[in-house]
């Protein structure tokens, strides 16, 4: 099969790619969550300083081309005496971009939170830290995995864009190759199944936590 | 003991409670009735600090409800259970009764579940303990309330028609819960319109018409043809009442 010699050489290096682009989307989605609850949470806050920064973070990062953010931060990062590799300027940059959007769809499932819950908290005499902790995020994570999923989905495909500052990842292996062989469509060919699996994991990956979470739950 | 003072408050143009006093002594059940939209869950909620009053002061065994301290103070004296329940959807049973005790109380977690369960005991749904409120009776669920709000061991409970969103069967469930909390001589501010019931259990009967707290008597007045049905307003809302 013309296909399979064509790839069978460098099938060891793209899966190595593949390797480090399931390894930055990993990073990326646990930051990504990570900073999207807690922008989400600052955007929820009564006060109006804290609310500002974080709703000035989500409307920057939500609305530069992702392309323009990863080279601000490649190139910028050590203009400021931060040398770090590649491929953790990244996992920062897709953590950062990521966690904009996620803060949208957490906030959104912050505001469909019972008023009367939260009135049940408060009288309960519980902090309000704890109430947000214990109460608030929680509900409001089950309601928002699933808008969450697409989210993070749209940072896997967008970790192609870190071969562009040199991270080798499938994409960036996939160039290489395309360039050594002169036969891209083979290479994409290979690609495309790829990403496809990856995404098909993760999107089932979301839909088993969706119902896990929210077993007992109605609606969300 | 409960005062409220000359409690006024305002949402926006509307006065919604117009100098209101009000004392709630220890072993006291005090009944609240008034038509819809009188100001019966705005009192109540004035009283547990989840609207701000726009004038006079409501104390709570001393502490000011519209101080930060005074409010956290009052808070741990009361304790509230709601018409809808407002469970938390994402906690079991024993989760909605032991997540204040824990964290307020700093009880430890084996000590809470063990006076969880034995409220839950207590109110006859020993085998819920682990179950979710989607997946309770509204009668259940209202039961999980009385227990949360107990668990707390509260001088005060506030009661907000607790029984309006249940079907009569379940409404006999609860209330005969009640009952006994107010034979054991358990404090409470009950809003309810089950008026056979409030004369059956309270102490005291009050009357708001408009946000005004117009009448304040022991029960057995409340109802005598010389004490509140002498008054016109209230002689309607009962015959009302009674229809219904
Ligand atoms: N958050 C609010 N904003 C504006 N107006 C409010 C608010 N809460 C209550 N009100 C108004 O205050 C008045 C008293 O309401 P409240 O809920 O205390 O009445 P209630 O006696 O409990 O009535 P019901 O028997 O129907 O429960 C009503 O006219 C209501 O529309
Ligand atoms: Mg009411």
């Amino acid at each position: 099969m013309r296909f399979w010699r064509v790839i069978e050489p460098y099938i060891g290096f793209l899966l190595q790619g593949f390797a480090l682009t399931i390894a930055a989307c990993l990073l990326a989605i646990a930051g990504a969550v990570l900073l999207g609850a807690l922008t989400a949470s600052m955007r929820s806050s009564g006060n109006r300083l804290v609310r500002g920064a974080a709703n000035a973070y989500g409307d920057v990062f939500r609305n530069v081309p992702f392309l323009v953010q990863l080279f601000f931060f490649f190139y910028g990062l050590p203009e400021l005496g931060i040398y770090i590799g590649a491929f953790e300027t990244g996992v920062i940059a897709m953590s950062i971009a990521g966690g904009a959007f996620v803060s949208d769809v957490i906030l959104s499932g912050i505001l469909t939170v019972d008023a009367g819950v939260i009135d049940a908290a408060k009288v309960s005499g519980l902090s309000r830290v704890k109430i947000f902790t214990r109460v608030v995020l929680p509900i409001a994570l089950r309601v928002s995995v699933r808008p969450m999923g697409s989210v993070l989905i749209n940072l896997v495909l967008t970790s192609s864009i870190l071969s562009t500052i040199t991270v080798n990842e499938l994409t960036g292996a996939a160039k290489i190759v395309a360039a050594t062989t002169f036969k891209p469509f083979e290479v994409y060919a290979v690609l495309l199944v790829l990403y496809a699996s990856l995404t098909t994991l993760l999107s089932f990956a979301i839909s088993a936590v969706h119902r896990r979470l929210n077993r007992f739950m109605t609606g969300g | 003991m409960i005062v409220a003072e000359n409690v006024e408050k305002r949402f926006g143009d509307a006065l919604v409670l117009k100098r209101v006093n009000l004392r709630v002594e220890p072993g006291e059940v005090v009944t609240i009735l008034g038509a819809s939209g009188s100001g019966k869950s705005t009192l109540i909620r004035c009283i547990n600090g989840l609207e701000a009053l726009t004038g006079g002061r409501i104390t709570v065994d001393g502490h000011d409800v519209s101080t930060k301290a005074g409010l956290v103070a009052a808070r741990r004296a009361s304790a509230t259970v709601f018409q809808l329940f407002n469970l938390y959807p994402h906690m079991t049973a024993l989760g909605n009764i032991t997540l204040a005790p824990i964290e307020v109380l700093k009880l430890p977690k084996a000590e809470a579940e063990a006076r969880a369960r034995a409220l839950l005991d207590k109110v006859g749904l020993g085998a819920q303990a682990d179950a979710y409120p989607q997946q309770l009776s509204g009668g259940q669920r209202q039961r999980v309330g009385i227990c949360r709000a107990l668990a707390m061991q509260p001088r005060y409970l506030l009661l907000d028609e607790v029984t309006s969103a249940l079907d009569p069967e379940m409404t006999g469930d609860v209330l005969r819960i009640l009952a006994e909390l107010a034979a054991d001589g358990t404090t409470m501010v009950f809003v309810t319109h089950e008026i056979e019931f409030a004369r059956h259990i309270s102490s005291r009967i009050v009357f708001l018409e408009q946000g005004e707290l117009i009448v304040d008597l022991p029960t057995a007045a409340f109802f005598a043809e010389d004490g509140g049905l002498a008054v016109p307003r209230i002689r309607q809302f009962l015959s009302k009442m009674k229809k219904d």
